[in-house]
Order: structure tokens, then sequence, then C-alpha cells
């Protein structure tokens, strides 16, 4: 007899989320195999990569990160507008540093002025990232989505503790939440469940695992998402057959390998190098392990990820 | 039988079943017709007003109803007692949904004295210490053998105990007793070691008691037992139940072996724990109207940690990795050895243990449930401070203790407390208004909530979307009951007017993090249990919840909120403190307390510390069902309903 290659018995199926609307809204999910092995199911929508944005120049940023924003990274909507016209980005994650209450705290009328402004001024699937305050992304997240009606874009971090304010205008505006959980498989599935009860539509959720970095507990965060695709694919648990979102960039970026030059450390090597391999690496793994967007920060890191993608996905 | 009335409700015309001398209120609880009362059933509040439609109720006038409304026929329904066929209309005000229990699933403890006789005797009546009157042949110059010879060899005659002896302290003072007695006396023997362990004057066969002590760590519990024949009447002359003195040491058992690292501290400890069983003790003597001195044996059953403490052993390597304790089992020890309190020179027994954290109290509860004797596989549940979980049958049992903590025995609970009088131990809620109807133990004015009326209240305000999935509280719900207080929102269950303690009762957002973790730690040791024995829910024959809840639990009201599997409510049994309960047949039976160590021997210990699919499954049930749907299917579907 002659050998057969040993198949994996899916019963189950990512669901199809899009975000954005227009010719340029983009569809994640969909799978109904295990992260590119597509010689057992279909992938039809590949993984995406979204480029993050701050709402606010970034003051801690390495040299090297900044150098191919130099020019405007003090403007949202600029800044946005380079990832599109010359990095070709097909998603935007606006990062809203600048409302963090730990930081400057800026008021939430000011920061979803900022979101309108860049929301209204590209064409691609805007992603807003909140400050990870439960009380202030309620507030602000709740703002924001009143005020990007009808261009379905994505909220986040939604978490357990303020899912009924940010779900609700989620509702009522018609956007995608980002659920966020602190890498456990269970918690994940508790937030879509209490989501899905307070009345948010099954193709609006994206699951937020949280993602470690490189070297600082990604292996938890794979391991994790791993599980969360076991379960979706093969235990038909409906709950958790939605597409993943990382957001990754901030947390590769801020580690001390990535901020080391090599005149601190010449072991470590040149650090642009450095860095965008971390980044890479990161990404990689996160897609590997079942990320549909990824979010990155350095044109190099990006165009590795997007050939990597190309090729898996050829 | 007494006779049976039947009792009709209106609007909702809902007739049920009671007897004469039933309480109404209660007899409407369990017909599951809701009526507004907040005061515990004493006649306090006033908000149970129903109207006597036909027939009449034993009631008397309460300055609450005014002369109209009693010639109308309004009475309160908690102090109305039936006394014939009657037909019962509950006002608007009173009733305001019509709201129905969806079905009566309320299972009372178990350990009714027939089922503990029944026990006793398919063991054989054989109390641990036996007592026997002797009338001695006075000695003379022919028949001059020695004092003690003598006692032996008159039992010889009544007994097979082989030659018995005499510990140094009985013997001591054995030839001015027996001469004080003018050689008529009662003989008390220890079969197990064949020793004569006490002499006393005359006979007082008629008078022979032993002492059942479960010592938990968060309550003790003492019960007084006749050792005499069975049809005696109740084999449980008295019993008492207090809070272990221990626990201003530490709420749980490593808090207080933390404390026993202290200079004295486990002199502390042990002092405690001995003077809580001897109050016990002196409260059961006391109200049972004996001599002390009949008491001739105590049996104890108690967590590892509990009998390291109460004998004074050092129990400090049970926290410490690989966890191991002195010993399991304990010899029999007589007041030389273990000075208890003066005047009971009783032998003491303890029950055998597994493990450093499945004691004792354990195996005590697996003998009495009798599942060791049955081919079909049974889940054993005891709900205290740990949660201890057997599986198995006639011929394989495995155990394991999960981290419960105190919830449902009033620990860690604002206004948790034991079953005791006072305590709200039934609860049900009216969805639309958040009106609640509660119950207390005795009726007496509500002190706290006991662990049943914590299930209750929980899944109760669950169905009534107060609580959210995650067991927090939804902020869409509003009422008067409904407020922020210093530990966030809260429930308001009674008012402080209602109450005995002149303070609102309520639930807030802590207690329900602690019901929380404490239900999902029990699911989550039940699943891996049974996991590592490759059981699924539904091959369980039976499934026995041991604790101290209550009187008596609402079987679907532990499923709603997860505590328990969803499996058909026949198949559970509630059995209340088993742990007392094993200890108790124990003390009367012989080869009973020899099938406790059969069973502790029988036992594969599954440990869950450090253990991560116990904390996977932790995680999965620390949600209102649970994180998996498919466990809870008929949860989920009366949640789509409600």
């Amino acid at each position: 007899m002659a050998f057969e290659i040993p198949r994996v018995k899916y019963t189950g199926r990512i669901r199809e989320v899009v975000i954005g609307s227009g010719p340029g809204a983009v569809k994640v999910g969909g799978a109904d195999c295990y992260p590119f092995y597509r010689f057992e199911g279909e992938m039809p929508n590949p993984p995406r990569v979204a480029f993050e944005v701050w709402d606010s120049e970034p003051q801690e940023w390495q040299e090297w990160a900044i150098e191919p924003f130099r020019d405007v990274i003090g403007d949202p909507v600029m800044w946005a507008k380079k990832c599109i016209e010359t990095y070709r980005a097909e998603l935007i994650v606006l990062q809203l540093k600048s409302a963090d209450p730990n930081g400057d705290n800026r008021p939430v009328e000011e920061v979803a002025e900022v979101v309108k402004k860049v929301s209204d001024a590209i064409q691609v699937p805007l992603l807003v990232w909140g400050t990870g305050s439960d009380d202030k992304d309620a507030d602000l997240l709740r703002r924001i989505a009143e005020l990007s009606e009808g261009k379905n874009i994505a909220v986040g971090p939604v978490s357990d503790k303020n899912y009924k304010q940010i779900g609700a205008m989620a509702i009522g505006y018609n956007q995608v939440v980002m659920a966020s959980s602190p890498i456990d498989v269970n918690l994940a599935k508790q937030l879509n469940i209490l989501l899905t009860n307070l009345g948010v539509n099954e193709d609006k959720i994206l699951i937020d695992p949280t993602t470690g970095g490189l070297g600082y507990g990604l292996e938890y965060t794979y391991s994790v998402m791993e599980r969360d695709r076991m379960a979706a694919l093969t235990q038909e648990d409906a709950k958790l057959q939605f597409p993943i979102i990382c957001n990754s960039a901030p947390e590769v970026w801020k580690t001390r390998e990535a901020r080391l030059t090599k005149d601190d450390d010449p072991r470590l090597g040149d650090e642009k190098k450095r860095s965008v391999l971390m980044e890479a690496v990161t990404a990689m793994t996160l897609l590997v392990a079942g990320a549909d967007i990824v979010v990155m920060r350095h044109p190099d890191s990006v165009s590795l990820i997007k050939d990597m993608i190309g090729e898996l996905c050829a | 039988m007494p006779p049976e009335y039947r009792i009709k409700f209106l609007p909702i015309d809902r007739t049920y079943p009671a007897e004469k001398g039933d309480n109404l209120l209660e007899t409407a609880m369990q017909a599951g017709v809701h009526i507004n009362a907040s005061c515990g059933g004493r006649g306090v509040c006033g908000k149970c007003r129903v109207r006597i439609a036909g027939g009449s109720v034993g009631s008397l006038p309460n300055p609450l109803l005014s002369g109209n409304d009693w010639a109308m026929g309004f009475r309160l329904a908690c102090t109305s007692t039936i006394t014939e066929d009657v037909v019962v209309e509950i006002p608007f005000e009173s009733q305001v949904d019509r709201s129905i229990l969806t079905r009566s699933a309320i299972l009372s403890d178990l350990g009714s004295s027939a089922a503990n006789e029944a026990l006793a005797v398919r063991y054989g009546l054989d109390p641990l210490v036996a007592r026997y009157y002797c009338e001695l042949p006075k000695p003379d110059i022919d028949d001059n053998i020695p004092d003690a010879a003598r006692c032996a060899r008159a039992l010889s005659a009544k007994a097979d105990c082989g030659e018995p002896m005499f510990p140094l302290g009985v013997l001591r003072d054995l030839g001015m007793n027996i001469r004080e007695a003018d050689w008529n006396v009662t003989l008390d023997v220890a079969p197990d070691t064949c020793e004569i362990t006490r002499v006393t004057a005359g006979n007082r066969q008629s008078a022979h008691y032993a002492v059942a002590v479960d010592i938990g760590t968060t309550t003790v519990s003492a019960e007084l037992i006749d050792c005499r024949a069975l049809s005696a009447g109740s084999m449980v002359l008295a019993s008492s139940t207090d809070y272990n003195g221990q626990i201003s040491y530490g709420e749980d058992v490593i808090s207080r072996i933390m404390y026993c690292r202290k200079r004295r501290g486990l002199a502390k400890l042990h002092d405690i724990v001995v003077s809580t069983t001897r109050r016990l003790i002196s409260d059961i003597v006391r109200d049972a109207k004996i001599d002390i001195k009949d008491i001739t044996h105590i049996v104890i059953a108690g967590n590892t940690t509990m009998m390291h403490f109460f004998y004074g052993i050092d129990p400090k390597y049970i926290m410490l990795a690989p966890y191991i304790p002195a010993a399991t089992a304990f010899s029999p020890s007589g007041p030389e050895s273990l000075p208890l309190m003066p005047g009971l020179d009783a032998r003491v027994y303890s029950i055998p243990g597994i493990s450093s954290y499945v004691g004792g109290d354990i195996v005590s509860g697996v003998a009495l449930s009798g599942m060791a004797d049955r081919s079909g596989i049974t889940l054993f549940m005891d709900i205290g401070t740990n949660g201890e979980i057997v599986l198995g049958n006639c011929e394989w049992l495995l155990c394991s203790s999960c981290s419960a903590g105190p919830a449902f025995e009033g620990g860690g609970i604002t206004f948790g407390m034991l079953a005791a009088p006072g305590a709200i131990e039934k609860i049900h809620i009216n969805p639309f208004t958040l009106e609640p109807m509660i119950l207390t133990v005795g009726r007496a004015r509500p002190l706290g909530i006991c662990g049943s009326g914590l299930i209750d209240l929980v899944a109760e305000l669950f169905m009534a979307r107060v609580i959210d999935r995650n067991g927090k509280f939804s902020l869409e719900k509003q009422g008067p009951r409904l407020r922020r207080g210093e530990n966030g929102m809260e429930y308001v269950l009674c008012f402080a007017s209602e109450t005995g303690i002149e303070r609102d009762i309520v639930l807030n957002e802590i207690d329900l993090d602690n019901i929380m973790r404490t239900k999902a730690a029990v699911y989550a040791g039940c699943t891996v249990l049974l996991k590592s024995g490759g059981i699924e829910f539904t091959d369980l024959d039976s499934v026995i919840i041991a604790g101290g809840f209550g009187h008596s639990i609402d079987i679907e009201k532990a499923i709603i909120i997860g505590l328990l599997p969803q499996l058909p409510v026949e198949n559970f049994r509630f059995m209340g403190n088993t742990s007392l309960g094993g200890a108790r047949i124990a003390a009367v039976s012989r080869e009973f307390y020899t099938k406790t160590a059969d069973i502790a021997r029988a036992m594969t210990n599954i440990e869950l510390s450090g253990n991560t699919q116990f904390m996977n499954e932790f995680m999965a049930a620390m949600f209102l069902p649970h994180t998996d749907d498919r466990a809870f299917p008929e949860v989920i579907k009366m949640l789509g309903n409600r």
C-alpha cells in the first residue's frame, strides 16, 4: 500500500472579518486549516501586515526606527499616507499613545480628532489601538467608534472590564472590536462569549491574544495561539473561530536588544539589522502560530514578512 | 403519615400538597411560587401578605396587618401554618410577577437517624469501647487471685477480649475503686488493644456514650452518640458546631502551618483546637444532661493538618515540597497521652487519612457514602475549606484536593456564616423587581448567608441578569437593591431594619469573586480527576455532595452557577457533614471503623498543586456556568429564554 501522509481532521473554520469600507476594505480569516497548511485546507485570505502610526511624535524611538519616517513623524496623517504610498501599507494601526493616562493623558476629544483626520485622509482600513487603560479606553474608543461611523474601523483593546461600553458603541456604529485577553485560551473565549452575548456580530470580532516580543514571552503567546487555533479548527469551538491580531511592533522595539547599539555591545552586531530581524522573526513566529494581522514598524522587516507570506501562499 | 392538604395558589393556579403545621411561606417556596419576603420568615417585614380566599390557616394577628385587612382575609404567609385545604391568593404587591421556580430540585441532608441506624445495623453494632457490668465475687483465702485478674476473669465470661490488661493509671486506684464499689463495677473495655480503660462503681451499662468530632479548618462539630441498642431511639443525643478557634491565626491550613513556625506556635494552635473541642463536648454533655464519665470514647475525623494540630504534632513538612505529613493514621490514645478535659477519660480514636491534603474527614465521608461498596461509579465532593473529591467504586478510588477556599462555609464572604439559626438558606429573586424571597435557618431574623443561600443568591442574580457570565455585576440592571458600596457594586438582600445585625446584608463584588474562585476550583478538580480516571461526567452513577453548605442544597441552582456538573437531578445526593457522619458510625461499629482503614489504603491520590491541566480547567470554570457551553447545554438554553 502506498504511503499516505497523515492529515489533520478539521471540523471548524475561522470566520471572515472585513475591516474598512469601499475598495480598500480588507478581508481576513476564513481558513479551514492550520496556518499555511494549504496542503490540508484553504486559506482564502492571506495574513496581513498593518503598519503602525503613532498619534503623536514618539519620543523614545531608536534613530534607525525613525529614519524611514523622519519627514512625517510629527504628523500622523502624513505618516499614514507615507506608509500607504511609499511602503504600500494595506492596513494602518493608529496607536493612541498620547492618550495614556500614565503619560501625556491627552483628552478624549483631542485624540479623537486626530483619529478622525487620519481616517478621513486614508483609503485603507484603520485599526485604532487605545491606551490599555480600561477606563480611558472605554471613553476614548466609544467616542472614536461614534466619530468613525461608516468607516468600519477596528477598535481595541477591548477587555472584560470595558467590553460593555466599547462593545455597545461598536454595535451602534457598526465597527469591529479587537477583544484582548492576557495570554489565556479560556479568557479569550470568555471575552468573546461576553461580546457576542452583548450583541456584537460574530463577523465583527478580532482576537488579541496579547503579544510578547522575541525573547520576552513570545513562546507563551505562541502556545496560546496554537491552542486557540486547535480549539477553533479541530474542536469546533465556535467562540474561538475569529481572526487573530498581534500588536507586536511596540513589544519588539522596546526591548533592550532592539535598543543597544553596536557601540554599546559589539558582540550584538549592527543595531538596525538586528532590530529589523528581531521584528521579522517575531512576526513570522506569530504568523506561523495563527496570526491573521501582525502590527509592524520598520519597512525593511515588513518587506521580509511580505516575502514570507507571499512564498507560503504562492 | 399526617393528613395531606392541598394548597392552591392564585392567580398562578398551582396546587401543592402540604401537611398540617407546615409553614405557608415555606410551602410556597417549595411549590415555586414567589412571594416577597425579606425578613427570613419572622413576621417582621410584612411583605409576604397573602389573602386566604378559601379555607383557613393558623395565623396570629400582626401589627403589620390592619383590622380591616385581617377581616378581608389577609395574613402574613411566614407566620401562617396549614390546618386544612386552603386557597391562597397572592396580591399583586407580594407577587409582582408570575415567576415560577422551574422545577424543585432541593435535596435535603440525608444524615437522618434512620439512615444512620440502617448503616450501623449493616456493619453491626459493636462500639469501639464496650461497657460491661460485672458483679465480682469477693476474694477469700481460696479465691485469692489479684484484683486485676479478678476483673479479667469476670469479663471473660461476658466477652471475648483475650487477656485484658489495665493501663497503669487505672491500675493504681483499682484496689480502692472496686472495694468502694462493693465489687459491683462497670468495666470499659477497648477490644482493639485488650485494655480495660476504666472501672466505674455500680451498673452504668444503661449510660454508654461516645462523642463523634469533625475537626474542620473552618468549623468543628461534635455529636453525642448513644452506644446502646438502636431501639433506644435517636442515635444522636445532642450536637454542637462552632468555628475553629484557630481562624484568628489564618483562614487556611497553610497560614496556620506558617504560624507554627513561631515560638510556641504549635502549642498554641494545639491548645486552641483542643479547647474548641472541649467547649463543644461541654455543650453536648450539658444539653443531653449526661454524666461526662459515661463517655467511653471519642472518634475524631479531620483533615491531615488539623489532626496534626489536635495531636500536637508539628505539621511543617506538609507545606514544603514534596508535602509530606508526619502521619495520616494515629493510634488510639488515652487521657494519659492526650488529656482533653477533667473528668473525661475516654479513649480517642481517629479516622485514618491518605495524604497531606486528603485526610480522615474524607475517608470518613467516603465510608459513610457507601461508594466503596458499589460497582457503579460515584463522584464524592466534600466542599469545605478545601474541596476534596473522590472518584471510584468498589474496585478503585481516586482522590484529590483543590484549595477551594471557605466561601461556602461562610468564610471570606462579607455576610457569610455557617448554617446556624438566622442564616439565610434559601433565596428566590423576582427577575423584574429584584425583590427577594428569603428563608432563614430556624426562621430567625437574618444574620447572614450560609452556603446554600449563597448558591441560590448567585444563581438567582445570574438568571435575573444582575450578574454577567464572567461573575461581575452587570451595569444594565438598576433598582433600589443595587448600589455602589465600599467594595464595588453590591446587591442588598436585606435592609438593616429587617435583619438581626442592624446592618444591610449585601453581596458585593469581592464576595462574588470568592464564590467564583471556590466553585471554579471544585469543578476544575472534578474535571481533572475524571480525566485522570478516563471517565466522563455522564459515566457517573451518582454524585454525592458533602459539606457545610446548610441543611439542603438546590441542585439546579448549583448547576446554574457551574459548581456541579449538569446531570439529571436524581443522580445527586446531598449528605451534609459526612465526616462527622462517618465518625458517628465508627463510634458504634468496630467493623465500620476497620472499613475506614481499608478505604484509606485503597485510595490513590492525584496531586493537583502545580498541575497545569488543573490551572487550565480552573480558568475555564471561572465563568457562569462555564467557558465551555457544551458542558451545560440546559443552562445555556435557560439563559437564552430568560
